[in-house]
Parts: C-alpha cells; structure tokens; sequence
C-alpha cells in the first residue's frame, strides 16, 4: 500500500491486490497513510493453493481491478 | 496522549484522506504496470492477469520487488513512473 | 470551580515525596474525625488501607485543584473549599483540620514537594485534556510507524521545506503567545475565502517553526495581508512574480530578536524566516493557493518561502510606519507586494545627488524600463548609503522627492514602440512627462550590516493601488 501511495503521488494510479485477511490492516493502513489506496481482495487462502486455482482468483479478480483502473471506478467518485 | 496526533492546518473542505488520482476513462492505448511483491505464488496470479490484459489488446509491463518486506526501492519506483501509465501490485497475503 | 468537591478534608499527595510519607501515619487520624478523601497522584501504595484514597492517575483531580505542591490538605464545605494548606505545619494542619493532638511526634515544619502536575510537559497536556481550552481542528492520526515530518509532506502541508508535526501541544504552546481567542475568526483567507481562526494561525505558526511570542506580529501580518486594500487574493492568482513581503518596526522587532542588520533580507534568523514562512503557509493551507492550482505564477520568487525583516531604525531617518501614520514607540507591520531582490551596487557616490541618481537610473527599472505607474517598489538603504544623506540632512521625504523629480521620464521615451522595444506605455502619453511610481508607491526603508555600499530595491507587483495592491500598515498588538 505504500507502494502504491507512492506511486500515485509520482502520477501513477495504483491497485493493490491482497487477499481478505487483509482487509481490516489495509483499511488500518490507509488511515496511517492518510491515503485510501484502490485495493482488490481475494479469499483467502493463497499460499496452499493450486496453479488453477490461483488463475480462477485472477480471472474472478481482473472486473474488479479494470474497474479501479477507469475513471467513475478507481477515482473514489 | 498519543505523540502521532496532529491537528490539520488547512481549511479543512478536503477529506482528512489524500484523494485517489484521476484514472483514464479507457484502457486503450495504456501500459500496465504489474508489480509482483515477490510472495509466492503471486506470479502464478500475475501471469494470468498479463494474460487476460494482453488479450484486450493492453499493453503490459512487469516488475518485481526484491522482498515483500520492505517498501519498493526508489530507482524501481522510478523506473516504473517512467515506463507505466497504471500500476496493479499484488499479491499481498 | 464549579465542579462540587467532597466535603470534609481533602489530601492530594505523592507517594515519593518524603513529607507526604512523613504525614502518612497521620491520614488515619485525619479519616478517623470525619470525612477524608485522598489523591495520590503517582501511586497505588500510599494510604491504600484508607477507603478514601483515590489513585489519582490522570491527574484529572490534582488538575481541577489547582494543585502545585504536594501534601495539600484542604478543608471542603458544602461542596466549596473554605481553605487549605501545603507541606507540613503542624500548627495549619491541627486548625484546618480541627484535630488539636495530630502529628504530636512530627517536627513542626517540613516543607512540600512539586505537584506532579506542574512537571514539564505534563501540565500542558493536562490542560489539553481537563483544562477549557477546546481546540476545533481536526485531528489527524499519521500512525505509529510513520515519520511525523513525512506525513506533512504526504498530506500537502509543505512549502518544500519540512514543517513542524503541529501536535496538540505545540499548537497549546503557540496559543499561549496570543491573548487571542482559539475561536476568534482573524479574516476570510483567499483564494478559498474560508474563516481563519487563531487557532488555525497558530497550528501553521508551530509548522513555521515560530515561537509563540511571534504570534502578534503574525496575527498583524496576517490581518494586513486580509485588507481590500492590499488585494490578497489577486496577488495569489497572478502570473506574475509577487506575493507578501513583511517589514516590521518599533519594539517588538527587537523584543522578538528580529534582524534588522546583517544579511537583513536573507536567512538565518529564527524570527525574520518563520514569521514569514508562517503567513505563506496559511495562505497554502488555510487559503488553498497553491503553485499549479490557483497560484500559476510563471516564475514566481524565493521570497514565496518567506520574506519578512525589520527595518534598522538605529538613525535618524523616520521608521516606516511612523511615515504611515503609526505612532512613535508603538510596533507595527507593512505589507508589500514584495517580488524579489535587486542590488544597487554604488561604492563611488560621496554625496546624496550623486547617489540618489544612481538610486533612480536603477529604480527605472522596476517591471521595465519603459513602463511607468505600474508597480510600487520598497527601496532599501543600506547604513553606509543612508549616511551620505543623513550626514547632509537629507530626511527620507527629502530623499524620496529627489528620487520622483529624477525619475520622472519623457513619454516619448517610453511609449510602445520606442526605442524599437515593443513594450511601452500607450502612445497617447508620448507628449508628457511620466512619473515612475504612483504618488506613495515608493517607499524607503533603511536596512542591512553596517559595512557595504550596496542598497537594493524591492519591486512590488505591477497592479498597484485598486487594480490589485497597495502596501498596508497594521499596528501589532497582542
């Protein structure tokens, strides 16, 4: 997430992609930052899982992350 | 008393929060970024988001950090500012 | 206080405090003849056996009390304290507490120690969170593991430079410089036009790096600059090169240890850099005039970090604000629509005609040379110049109507076109003799170290008067 802060105040809007155990540290961080990244969150687990299976979370993830890249999605309006 | 408490100096009419940049009403014609934060398996995630990405016809460029525990170096940061139009980093777990 | 106290005898006491233990045996006899309650401002293990101890962590009790040394032993009537007493007198503490045998064994005197509320740093907080002070801006939480300084940054509060975290404290510590109210609206702050409170003066002041005894002049500045006259808003917005420049006169320059001398116009001083840097940062985040939003100033100047500094008034030539009108001995400030630094470089001028005729061959320059009767501009006299025309008598006025009769300049001179330089005045002048400066635009200050033949000239943005500046004077006050 810091990254991502980072980046977009070198102009460059950022998604972040992190698996739901993440959500409440994330939401903790962004308050931390000052900065609400665009964040996508996908089940948990991650680790144990198969190759399919880690390209079915990416395949069910990529609507969302395209609409945080666009406008009216990932601005925040 | 909590020593990370500051009082905000401005006019206060912006949310307390940074706002998000502006993002392209299309993805036409914009490189991608996708910066892996190097945990494992989220290659595996990575290459099929530059899949599915390269198959819109999106142009796809990718990065890696040299751990997940620590911030992205500076001259990557920079490389990337330079090289990308949007940024997609995962996978954080 | 308003607040109701429980009647009977009150003891406030620290447990590390060698006369609150030598009084300990005695609290039992004190609880014994009626109603005792006692505050323990450090410790659990102090008179624990008795029911009326109270462990008073926070400090909330001592703090309402008014507590400055422990043991205090006071005597509550109907809900009001009649009166109290502190460190150890028998003889007090028998007829306050109406027990004529207590403390027979104990010598007759010892004295107290602080009250722990009175401790650096503690009292201050303290006051933050029980005290009626209520500060109204928002706050923000940057987080354990983020560099305070960073966070400023982050968030946009920074003119480049790092800030001051404004913490509670700090901003406490700065409202002490100002018999102001927190809540008192100074002005409506452009380019936004939003209120501006003292209490939002003061949280920029502490990112500044101001001391708080800077506040007044601050607070002066800052109402000055928020003058229809001085026109504010359209110096932010304007491409050109100007934003406020703060001249400061009478005591208070030298109470605050401002500079008037040496290197006078640059850095270094703690006063003259962050009063200045204080009032362009509430215009960044009070007003919202920032570079690349409203302020689209092509060049801009370094002044825009902070430009402020005291007139050297150690000479006969007449303050600045004693020329606007301010009284002698009263503090006041100027503000100009000041665009940066230009040198006069005369080590050869022996006597004031030849040297206010070099002031004005460069004093022409000022926007162009061929324009005329568009900006103001501050001439500022070095000591070595301004002792050529002292030593002939020459006054400031006596300077300045020299300065107008050399510059006026024939129109055909400077109309557009002449020369073969397209910038110019409007040819219907090309007939008359043209002043440089508006009537008052010009004004003389004497500044700088005691050494060098150099003066300089601080061009003012060119709308003068109601097209967009005039300077403005504003007694300080507290």
């Amino acid at each position: 997430m810091h990254d991502i802060a980072d980046l977009e105040s070198r102009r460059i809007p950022g998604v972040g992609v992190a698996s739901s155990e993440f959500v409440d540290a994330a939401a903790l961080q962004a308050r931390a930052l000052g900065f609400d990244p665009a964040m996508v969150f996908v089940p948990h687990p991650i680790q144990d899982r198969t190759d399919d299976e880690m390209r079915a979370l990416a395949e069910a993830a990529l609507p969302e992350i395209l609409r945080l890249l666009r406008a009216g999605g990932g601005d925040g309006n | 008393m909590n020593g990370h408490i500051l009082l905000d100096p401005t006019a206060e009419l912006a949310p307390a929060q940074r706002p998000r940049l502006a993002r392209p009403a299309s993805l036409q014609g914009k490189v991608v970024g996708l910066l892996d934060i190097s945990k494992p398996r989220g290659n595996v995630f990575l290459d099929q988001i530059e899949a599915q990405l390269a198959a819109m016809g999106i142009e796809v460029k990718r990065y890696s950090k040299p751990t997940f525990t620590r911030i992205a170096p500076t001259p990557l940061k920079q490389q990337i500012a330079a090289e990308v139009d949007l940024l997609v980093e995962g996978l954080a777990d | 206080m308003p607040v109701s106290l429980p009647d009977g005898l009150i003891v406030v006491a620290k447990a590390d405090c060698p006369t609150c233990r030598l009084v300990e045996p005695l609290l039992a006899e004190l609880a014994g003849a009626g109603p005792l309650t006692v505050y323990v401002q450090d410790s659990a293990d102090y008179a624990a056996s008795l029911p009326g101890t109270l462990y008073d962590q926070t400090l909330e009790h001592s703090y309402r009390l008014g507590i400055e040394f422990v043991p205090t032993l006071i005597r509550v009537r109907d809900g009001q304290e009649v009166e109290r007493t502190y460190g150890w007198h028998r003889d007090d503490w028998r007829a306050l507490s109406g027990v004529a045998t207590l403390g027979e064994g104990l010598p007759l005197m010892r004295p107290g120690c602080g009250s722990k509320t009175l401790e650096p740093g503690i009292a201050e907080r303290l006051e933050l969170a029980f005290g009626d002070l209520r500060l109204q801006s928002r706050e923000i939480d940057v987080g354990d593991a983020e560099d305070a300084i960073e966070a400023c940054y982050e968030r946009g509060w920074s003119d480049g430079l790092p800030v001051v975290p404004p913490t509670p404290v700090r901003v406490l510590r700065m409202l002490k410089g100002t018999s102001r109210a927190p809540d008192e609206v100074v002005g409506l702050m452009p380019p936004d036009l939003v209120p501006c409170t003292v209490e939002k003066v003061a949280v920029n002041a502490v990112m500044a790096g101001c001391k708080p005894e800077y506040m007044p002049v601050l607070l002066a500045a800052l109402e000055a600059s928020l003058t229809d006259a001085f026109g504010l808003h359209g110096l932010i917005c304007t491409t050109m090169f100007g934003s406020p420049l703060i001249i400061v006169n009478g005591p208070v320059a030298r109470a605050i240890g401002m500079n008037s001398g040496v290197n006078a116009l640059g850095q270094g001083n703690r006063a003259n850099a962050t009063i200045g840097r204080a009032l362009q940062l509430i215009i960044r985040n009070v007003g919202g005039g920032r570079p690349g939003e409203i302020d689209r100033a092509t060049l801009g100047n370094p002044g825009k970090y902070s430009f402020c500094f005291a007139e050297a008034e150690d000479s006969e030539w007449l303050p600045l604000a004693q020329e606007r009108g301010i009284e002698a001995g009263r503090s006041a400030v100027t503000l100009f629509p000041g665009e940066g630094v230009q040198g006069i470089v005369d080590q050869k001028s022996r006597d004031p005609e030849s040297l206010a005729r070099s002031f004005a061959l460069s004093l022409r320059t000022v926007d162009h040379a061929k324009l005329a009767l568009a900006g103001d501009a501050v001439l500022v006299v070095s000591p070595e110049h301004a002792r050529v025309f002292i030593e002939a008598g020459w006054s400031k006025q006596r300077l300045r109507e020299e300065l107008e009769r050399l510059l006026l300049a024939p129109g055909a001179e400077l109309v557009a076109g002449a020369g073969g330089i397209a910038e110019g005045i409007p040819a219907q002048f090309r007939e008359m003799q043209i002043p440089k400066f508006r009537p008052g635009g010009l004004l003389i200050v004497r500044a700088g170290g005691s050494a060098g033949l150099f003066s300089a000239i601080i061009a003012g943005w060119a709308a003068s008067g109601a097209v967009g500046s005039s300077p403005v004077t504003r007694e300080v006050l507290t």
